[in-house]
C-alpha cells in the first residue's frame, strides 16, 4: 500500500540482524564505483517494449532448473547461468529455485516477483509499448565470484534482449 | 551490460545501498520482504502500482545513479512476514558454524 511519499527506505527493515551485519559489511558508506553506464530512454514509455529480469532462479518448467546442489556443495559459490522466460510464462509453467528466499509465494503467484501478468496489464492500458516476447532470470546468490554472471550470463542476456529490440529492463533482485 | 548495449534499465531494489558498491543506473528502492519485491501473493494493486512506480523512472530519471525511494508500505510488521527458506541457506549455516 502506498505510504509517506518523503520516506526513506530502510534496506534492512526485514533482513535480521544476521543477515544485515553480513550483507551490510560489504558496503561502503560512499561510492565505490568510478563510472556508471547510462543509456536515456529512446522514447516515451508508453512506446517501449519492456522486458522483465529476476533475480529468483526461475526457469520454465521442461528447461533445466537452476543447480542448486552446486552451492550446496559449495557454499560460497552459485549457479551463474541464465535462463528465458517466455511472456505467459504463470506460477504453473515455472519453477523457482533459490536456497536463500522462501520460494513458495513466487510458486503461488509468479507476479510478486516477476509481474507478467500486470505488464500484460499496463500495456492494454497503454502503460507501455509492448511486453517482450522474452524474459529472463539468474539466481542472485553468486557468493564470492561474479564472473561467470558478468563475463557470460549477462552479455548474452544483452545480446537477446538486443535481437528483440526490448528498450527498457525492470531488474528485479529478491 | 544492457546499458551498454543501448537498453535503458530500472532495477527495483530492497538492499539498494548496493548502488555505492557496483553503481546502478537508476534505482527503485521498495521496502519489501525479500522473495516479493512487487507485494504480496494475490495483491494485485500493489503489484500494479509498484511495477507502475519503477517504471516511470525510466522516464523522469534525470542522470545515472538516481535512487528513487518508493512509498511502498509492506502490510505486515516484520516480525510477522516469513521469507525465510525452511532450512538456512548453505553459506548462513557455514557462517553460523564458523562463529559457533
Amino acid at each position: 500500500m502506498p505510504g509517506d511519499a518523503a520516506r526513506t527506505v530502510d534496506p534492512w527493515r526485514f533482513a535480521g540482524g544476521f543477515i544485515a551485519k553480513a550483507l551490510g559489511g560489504a558496503i561502503p558508506d560512499e561510492a565505490a564505483y568510478e563510472t556508471i553506464p547510462w543509456t536515456p530512454l529512446a522514447k516515451p514509455l508508453s512506446e517501449c517494449k519492456v522486458a522483465l529480469l529476476s533475480t529468483a532462479g526461475l526457469s520454465m518448467r521442461g528447461d533445466e532448473p537452476f543447480d542448486m546442489e552446486y552451492e550446496r556443495q559449495n557454499p560460497t559459490r552459485g549457479d551463474s547461468s541464465w535462463r528465458r522466460l517466455r511472456s505467459d510464462a504463470t506460477s504453473a509453467s515455472i519453477e523457482a529455485n533459490h536456497l536463500h528466499i522462501d520460494t513458495s509465494y513466487i510458486e503461488r503467484d509468479l507476479n510478486v516477483a516477476l509481474p507478467l501478468d500486470r505488464l500484460r496489464e499496463l500495456e492494454t492500458a497503454g502503460g507501455i509499448g509492448s511486453v517482450a516476447e522474452s524474459h529472463y532470470s539468474i539466481m542472485g546468490f553468486q557468493g564470492n565470484d561474479s564472473s561467470g554472471l558478468v563475463e557470460q550470463s549477462a552479455p548474452a542476456i544483452a545480446e537477446a534482449m538486443k535481437s528483440e529490440e526490448v528498450d527498457l529492463a525492470l531488474l528485479a533482485p529478491v | 551490460m544492457l546499458e551498454a548495449v543501448g537498453i535503458a534499465t530500472v532495477t527495483l531494489n530492497m538492499i539498494w545501498v548496493y548502488h555505492r558498491l557496483i553503481g546502478m543506473p537508476r534505482v527503485a528502492a521498495i521496502e519489501h520482504p525479500f522473495g516479493r519485491p512487487y507485494g504480496d501473493v494475490d495483491d494485485v494493486d500493489t503489484q500494479r502500482e509498484v511495477l507502475r512506480a519503477a517504471l516511470a523512472l525510466a522516464e523522469t530519471a534525470a542522470e545515472a545513479g538516481t535512487v528513487e525511494h518508493l512509498p511502498f508500505v509492506w502490510h505486515e510488521d516484520p516480525k510477522q512476514t516469513s521469507w525465510h527458506p525452511a532450512e538456512p541457506s548453505p553459506i548462513i549455516a557455514l557462517m553460523k558454524k564458523r562463529r559457533g
